[in-house]
């Protein structure tokens, strides 16, 4: 299933219905759906918090590979950001020290199997999969 | 859909999904808090991670004048997202059924 969004957190709505009529067309458990909707949602929101000024939607693609999720979300005309690059992320510092924000990627990559980044022409493709639990 | 407000209990209710478009709304209620609060969290479907920024932000200020918010009735999901983030180090947190 294929479809384009607006570059807004407007759209999130809009998306996390897409999903889920995706899984329920699927017939995909409760267990796999939350990683990849706060996968998707986290990824989403990055791409609308740095690139505010692009026009362009985004492309969302889910498939059932057959024990597993695969979705594939590709950004036009926008500068290169590789989501898989480890970033450093605290999760252990006393309250005082412990930063607001940042631990998106870190969570994605805790949910989801596999996150790939290919860049070219000015597009971000970015493909996460997650095996059904 | 998101939604906050005072229970009869007097804990604070949080219903439906917490996500990137629903944080300004989630901030407003809790910036309004002055004193320790409950967080029920037995409506809640789903946190983001901007949905942990609102948390965070709002234990930092409430610990400067030595209160804390407690967390309630949290679903497995949402318990996994918590302990990826280290917040049950810094959250006093309680599943659903404890």
């Amino acid at each position: 299933m294929q479809k384009s969004f607006a570059r807004s957190y407007d759209s999130l709505k809009e998306i996390y219905d897409f999903t889920e009529d995706f899984f329920q067309a699927e017939d995909i458990a409760e267990p796999t759906r939350y990683p990849v909707h706060f996968a998707l949602e986290e990824l989403f929101t990055n791409m609308v918090k740095y690139n505010p000024g692009n026009d362009h939607d985004i492309q969302l693609n889910v498939e059932n590979g057959g024990d597993h999720v695969t979705v594939t979300m590709t950004d036009y005309d926008v500068d290169a950001f590789d989501v898989t690059v480890p970033r450093k992320v605290d999760t252990k510092s006393p309250l005082a020290d412990r930063p607001v924000g940042g631990l998106g990627l870190h969570l994605i990559r805790r949910m989801v199997d596999t996150l790939d980044y290919h860049y070219a022409d000015r597009q971000s493709r970015i493909t996460f999969t997650k095996r059904f639990e | 859909m998101f939604e906050i407000e005072f229970g009869d209990d007097g804990n604070i209710r949080c219903m439906g999904r917490l996500d990137a478009a629903q944080c300004e709304k989630a901030q407003r209620f809790m910036d309004s808090l002055a004193e320790a609060g409950t967080l029920d969290f037995a409506g809640l479907e789903y946190i983001s991670s901007a949905g942990l920024g609102v948390l965070l932000k709002t234990q930092k200020r409430l610990a400067e004048t030595g209160a804390a918010l407690k967390i309630i009735n949290v679903n497995n999901h949402i318990k996994d997202v918590f302990r990826y983030s280290g917040f049950n180090a810094i959250f006093d947190i309680e599943a659903s059924g404890n």
